[in-house]
């Protein structure tokens, strides 16, 4: 559906600036499958991570699900710039109500930032995981990886047999 | 374009049925076993290492345990919190004969007090089978089979007794694994209790994971016939005989076919690798070292005597920045009044105070590096400085 909607867009003939900015309007508000192609993509690990590369360096943050599953965030302990991290290590945790939920790394490589407002405002993991509420940023040292994530739309079906 | 998006759309779709395949490991509520663990030692950095072993070495898919424990006197605090602002660290090795002990432990949640009148239970599981709600039904239900007792599980889940509390609960979740523990008030030394958590306002500001201060209660207070050691035995069993996913009751029949009591010994021979988790959870990294950045921040009244124009009273204020456990920066106001020409010592007070641990060593440094001081004035404002770190 969202497909035809881009694709109608693109042949009304509205300027192409407008398209792109509709286009990523809906991709921040809802993550769309066309993004795959145009824009860097969100890929997922069965432990409900998510990381978008950008060149060399992937934002890392957790999922909606996971971010539910959790309730409120009251303190995020998040890995210190310059740690490095191989894929699937223990890198940090999550406290909501009673319980430190564990943070793995669904990729390796060097951490090169940290978001200090989530340390400071940890609720930001609930109101915006996909974006304010991001967790560290790593520089990749290994792109391989990347292909054993899951897509948006993989994801959202193993998220479905996840609920019981 | 849009066929070429569609069939890709397919082919995830297939693939995404192959990771559901793959991912999911469905294992039947009658293929789990459930084994009761009870710990020998007394000491919490052992239970805690034995916890912590478990969680990390054993395979919990088709073996559900339940470990029970209990320790000498100790304040345990949770992974994210302030142990200045949760313990009454200075008066703690005064409190019972033994002294109390502080611990940290790997789980969230807050402070909570242990002595031999507590009973600790620690529920295992694999992560996509952690329920705290059951784990705490197993309680009540234990309870109430062997004593008549009726806890009530609060909304925040806790176990309650007449709006009091009588149990503390935290969480670690983890992959695979994953673990629940609570601590469960029998006959505590309340006096002891409020004693080692009694904290005045020292002046710290931090968003670590604050303790609610809650009223509690020992169970033998509702019926004195509750023990600890008849406890090990009803919450053992009544585990024993609870199917491994759904509250209810198997009876003995259920509990037999289950892999029954164990006593555990947290020694290296038994667990290797448990000395070396035992350490640091001892060490001064862990439990000082892992406190969320803070700042303190105090302020004191300037005897007259020392002031120089007594016409501006104002207080000398000093504030800490502590980060990992040591001091990153201090800033200090002297007031116009005690200083004309300028603080002559406040230089010395600040340059060998950065970078050192947050504890009294410090103080002993401090007085070193101030041996030479003469001035009273220099030494009020030293010893304002360790006001501010012997109040915590």
């Amino acid at each position: 559906m969202v497909v035809q909607r881009f694709i109608m867009c693109a042949a009304n003939s509205v300027t192409k600036a407008r398209i792109l900015n509709q286009c990523r309007k809906q991709m921040t508000n809802r993550l769309i499958h066309t993004s795959r192609w145009m824009f860097a993509e969100r890929l997922y690990t069965n432990k409900h991570e998510w990381v978008e590369v950008d060149g060399e360096t992937g934002t890392i943050g957790i999922s909606q699900y996971a971010q539910e599953a959790l309730g409120d965030v009251v303190y995020a302990q998040l890995p210190d710039v310059d740690t490095v991290l191989k894929q699937k290590d223990e890198c940090g945790a999550l406290e909501s109500v009673k319980a430190a939920s564990e943070v793995y790394s669904p990729i390796s490589g060097k951490v090169i930032e940290k978001n200090l407002n989530i340390e400071e405002t940890p609720s930001l993991i609930n109101s915006s995981c996909y974006d304010k509420g991001w967790l560290f940023k790593v520089k990749l040292s290994n792109k391989e990886e990347l292909s054993g994530l899951m897509t948006e739309e993989q994801y959202n079906d193993f998220v479905k047999t996840q609920e019981h | 374009m849009a066929l070429v998006q569609r069939n890709i759309f397919k082919v995830s779709a297939i693939l995404a049925r192959c990771n559901f395949r793959t991912y999911s490991t469905p294992v039947e509520e009658k293929d789990i076993k459930k084994s009761v663990f009870i710990s020998q030692s007394k000491d919490i950095f052992a239970n805690l290492a034995l916890e912590n072993w478990l969680y990390k070495n054993f395979d919990f898919t088709n073996h559900h345990i339940l470990m029970l424990w209990q320790n000498e006197p100790c304040v345990v605090i949770g992974r994210h919190q302030n142990p200045w602002l949760e313990a009454n660290i200075s008066e703690l090795h005064n409190i019972t004969e033994q002294g109390v002990k502080l611990a940290r432990r790997n789980s969230g949640g807050g402070t909570v007090f242990h002595d031999q009148g507590n009973l600790n239970m620690t529920f295992f599981t694999a992560r996509n089978r952690y329920n705290r709600k059951y784990n705490l039904e197993i309680i009540t239900r234990a309870l109430f089979r062997e004593f008549g007792v009726k806890l009530q599980i609060s909304p925040r889940e806790d176990l309650t007794l007449r709006d009091c509390k009588v149990s503390g609960t935290a969480a670690k979740l983890g992959r695979p694994s994953a673990y629940h523990h609570c601590t469960l008030l029998v006959n505590v030394n309340k006096l002891c209790l409020s004693q080692a958590l009694q904290k005045l306002d020292v002046g710290i500001q931090t968003n670590a994971t604050k303790s609610i201060k809650s009223k509690i209660m020992n169970l033998c207070e509702e019926n004195p016939k509750v023990n600890v050691k008849t406890l090990f035995k009803a919450i053992g069993w009544e585990y024993l005989r609870t199917p491994a996913l759904t509250i209810k009751d198997g009876g003995m029949e259920l509990a037999n076919t289950q892999k029954g009591f164990q006593m555990i010994n947290p020694t290296e021979q038994w667990f290797p690798g448990i000395e070396e988790m035992k350490d640091e959870l001892q060490s001064w990294k862990w439990l000082y070292g892992k406190t969320p950045k803070f700042t303190i921040s105090r302020s004191f009244t300037v005897p007259e005597n020392l002031l120089i124009n007594t016409d501006v009273p104002d207080d000398l204020k000093i504030a800490m920045v502590v980060e990992n456990g040591k001091i990153t920066d201090v800033n200090l106001f002297v007031p116009p009044g005690l200083v004309t020409g300028g603080f002559s010592g406040d230089v010395n007070v600040i340059t060998s105070l950065i970078g050192q641990k947050f504890s009294e060593d410090v103080l002993d440094n401090l007085e070193w590096s101030l041996g030479a001081l003469v001035s009273d004035k220099d030494k009020f404002v030293t010893d304002c400085v360790r006001q501010v770190m012997t109040s915590v």
